[in-house]
């Protein structure tokens, strides 16, 4: 079945319900109007005002309220209306959920998901990827589909783990992909990375709306000759380093591309991962495609300018490849 | 509560007119007069601001001075409406265990077998202990910084608390986290404190949450003091309980001082309890040194939050007889302040109610159980003390539940669910942004 990202997701967290009573969804208008961006639409139709509750708008609240129904066993899934929003809940998140395990052994099986990433001009606190906050905290489980299919069989997975999963979708793939989604029962296992497009040349780490850009940049580039590798990393916490290694050990060149700002970003953390357990593969620089070091700017041309581009990748692969 | 009546009435999600809080005889509906309940027999006066004082050589220094009257007498104590003799008798033994086992704390600091500080619960033994006698065992609490004799009361030992202050192998967080931060999801019905204020009352009410989707209706309770409810968090935790109409039995503990800031810095407001108007919840007042309010309170409370009937808000008022901390010797606080409630000190008014009031124990009886409390904390001091360090390597492992470390499933039993009849099929809704 040809679904889009949005709908994949959707039906990920239907079936979810549907197979487990302790599933239920939280979240600022989530029920009768469906969500800002319709993940929820006709669940409460379906699984009552019980099971999808409309919050105030209080984000602290809601996470916190979501694990504490979690200790009692519960499978909550909490929406943010913009992943840019996740900032009023971090030190529930951050201090409370993630450390819950490791401090004092109680398992915190929780979902918070939302809509992130820009390309869709909407400004400064409706477009970031706030990813990065939350890998710098042990604990959690972050995910990035980039795909339908993993997009649906990563939301099964995150709403069966027993850990506290922050599932990042990117808004300006809702409607814009679509994709073969097996009808059957699946999932996608956390922390494993995809080589989406295998190549002989050079390699570009990436996830999320990137691995578009860089499918679009590989079919400019193999017009010149050279042949990209692409992996999809999936999950961003935790990275997958051995997918991470070899396919640096099979082309020996290797660009990191996110939306996020450069500095403190995943490509850092990356680099120092093949420094780690693939250096003597390298055969040129690793090389950091990235967000600017600002905030995202609204109006187009500089959002533009703001964000990576097949453009970009294109440019630093010829480089790359001529190094 | 005089409220109780009124609030039994109203709708699930809270009798917007009423509001919880009971109203004056007024006819004229949209005229809002609020009332809040208040058990107390006294109602001191005292007030705290800075003032400059000179010291012998004429330099000014500001310090905070004490007015009102602190000379008031010491009020009695209040008849419970429900406490039986042995229910006093035991919650007075939780009291002196709370203040036995903070003086072995304060021992094993000065021999320097604590890591960190030490946090002292010293004239809020009452409001600890008699609030979680109030719950029932299923039930959940989250205790704060000095609520340890609430950590007794639940079942947890003496030594428990000894153990995560040592930061031995064998404290509940095997020497990860120190005071009172742990918890229990199995037995006890405990989640773990945090360091930062309010965060609990949100989570607490998320219990409550997930136990209804279980199909029950459960009391949890926590406590938050005059300086903790500063923060936004206490706010969306209370909201949201509200809204939900969640059994969340919330404590709040006046206890004048938040490290070193007097209360009147941090609220305008006469009483907190009156935050409760604001949140249309049923809010009353007690003497937070006085065992048998705490318990009346907690358990009418309890008692809502068990038929379904929302979130209570109990302000308990007393003073923090130390500093934040051990290192602290709370020098800022005026001495006629300490003067005045030392008076009030919880345990001795228990104890001069039970023993010359009611007559409920005899003098030697009294004695025996205050000597039997002391072997008690002698052995858990022993049991403590023997426990080894953990070992470097415990540091590691443990971030995630994996290996099947836990089998989670719902703690009171499947959800019932109802489905509609509503069938999936993909939303053509618009999004918020393309």
């Amino acid at each position: 079945m040809q679904l889009t990202y949005l709908e994949a997701i959707r039906q990920g967290i239907w079936e979810e319900m549907d197979r487990d009573p302790s599933v239920f969804c939280l979240g600022e208008d989530i029920g009768i109007y469906g969500g800002a961006f319709k993940v929820t639409d006709g669940f409460i139709d379906r699984f009552g005002p019980e099971r999808v509750i409309d919050t105030p708008i209080a984000e602290s609240a809601i996470v916190g309220a979501a694990f504490g129904a979690s200790l009692t066993g519960m499978r909550p899934v909490a929406e943010f209306q913009f992943m840019d929003f996740i900032g009023c809940a971090f030190n529930q998140i951050s201090n409370m959920v993630a450390k819950t395990h490791y401090l004092w052994g109680a398992p915190a099986p929780l979902v918070l998901r939302g809509p992130s990433g820009g390309y869709v001009h909407g400004g400064p606190f409706h477009s970031q990827n706030p990813e990065m906050w939350f890998v710098h905290n042990p604990g959690l489980k972050v995910i990035c589909p980039a795909t339908p299919y993993d997009a649906k069989g990563l939301i099964k997975a995150a709403i069966r783990d027993n850990n506290p999963c922050i599932f990042f979708e990117h808004k300006y793939l809702y409607r814009r992909i679509k994709g073969e989604v097996p009808a059957e029962d699946y999932i996608v296992p956390i922390g494993k990375a995809n080589i989406v497009r295998e190549g002989s040349d050079l390699s570009i780490i990436t996830y999320a709306a990137m691995v578009h850009t860089a499918l679009e940049a590989a079919e400019v580039l193999k017009n010149d000759g050279i042949d990209l590798e692409i992996l999809d990393l999936r999950t961003v916490s935790p990275l997958d380093r051995e997918a991470i290694a070899q396919t640096v050990k099979k082309t020996n060149k290797v660009i990191i591309l996110h939306e996020h700002s450069r500095t403190g970003g995943l490509a850092g953390e990356i680099a120092a991962i093949i420094n780690e357990e693939a250096f003597d593969d390298l055969d040129g620089p690793i090389v950091r495609i990235a967000g600017l070091d600002s905030a995202i700017p609204f109006s187009p041309p500089q959002e533009e300018h703001y964000l990576p581009k097949v453009e970009d990748v294109v440019r630093e692969a010829r480089r790359l490849k001529a190094y | 509560m005089a409220i109780k009546k009124k609030t039994s009435k109203s709708s699930p999600n809270g009798n917007r007119r009423h509001n919880g809080a009971s109203q004056s005889k007024s006819t004229a509906t949209d005229l809002r007069t609020y009332t809040i309940p208040d058990m107390r027999l006294e109602h001191p006066d005292l007030s705290v601001r800075p003032a400059i004082e000179k010291d012998k050589d004429g330099a000014e220094h500001v310090r905070y001075e004490v007015t009102g009257n602190l000379n008031a007498p010491v009020p009695p104590i209040l008849d419970s409406k429900y406490l039986d003799k042995k229910q006093c008798i035991e919650i007075y033994r939780y009291m002196l265990l709370n203040r036995k086992m903070e003086v072995a704390l304060e021992n094993l600091y000065k021999q320097g077998k604590v890591v960190g500080g030490v946090y002292f619960g010293l004239g809020q033994e009452a409001c600890s202990c008699a609030s979680a006698y109030a719950l029932d065992k299923d039930d959940w609490f989250a205790p704060m910084i000095r609520n340890q004799g609430s950590l007794l009361v639940r079942g947890f030992r003496a030594s428990d608390t000894m153990m995560q202050y040592m930061a031995k192998a064998d404290s509940p967080t095997h020497g990860r986290d120190g005071t009172s931060h742990f918890g229990d999801i199995e037995k006890r019905n405990m989640v773990s404190p945090i360091s930062m204020l309010g965060d609990l009352i949100p989570v607490l009410s998320g219990v409550a949450l997930g136990a209804r989707l279980q199909g029950r209706n459960i009391a949890v309770m926590t406590y938050i003091g005059d300086g903790g409810q500063s923060t936004g968090v206490t706010y969306e935790g209370i909201n949201f309980a509200a809204v939900q109409n969640l059994g969340l039995v919330l404590f709040v503990e006046s206890n004048e001082w938040a490290y070193s800031t007097p209360s009147e810095m941090q609220y305008r407001c006469k009483d907190l309890a009156e935050r409760a108007i604001g949140y249309g919840i049923p809010g009353v007042i007690v003497d937070g040194t006085d065992a048998c309010q705490v318990y009346d309170a907690a358990r009418d409370a309890v008692e809502r939050a068990h038929r379904g009937e929302g979130p209570t808000l109990i302000e308990a008022k007393m003073m923090r007889m130390k500093g934040h901390a051990i290192h602290d010797a709370a020098a800022y606080v005026p001495k006629p302040m300490f003067d005045f409630w030392k008076k009030r000190d919880p345990i001795a008014r228990f104890e001069n109610y039970l023993v010359k009031e009611k007559k409920w124990l005899t003098a030697k009886e009294n004695a025996e159980l205050i000597s039997e409390v002391e072997r008690v904390i002698e052995a858990e001091r022993e049991i403590a003390v023997n426990s080894p360090m953990p070992t470097p390597e415990s540091a590691e492992g443990g971030v995630f539940c994996e290996d099947g470390c836990h089998d989670i499933k719902p703690k009171y039993g499947l959800p019932k669910v109802k489905k509609g009849t509503a069938g999936y099929k993909q939303t053509e809704a618009a999004g918020h942004l393309k």
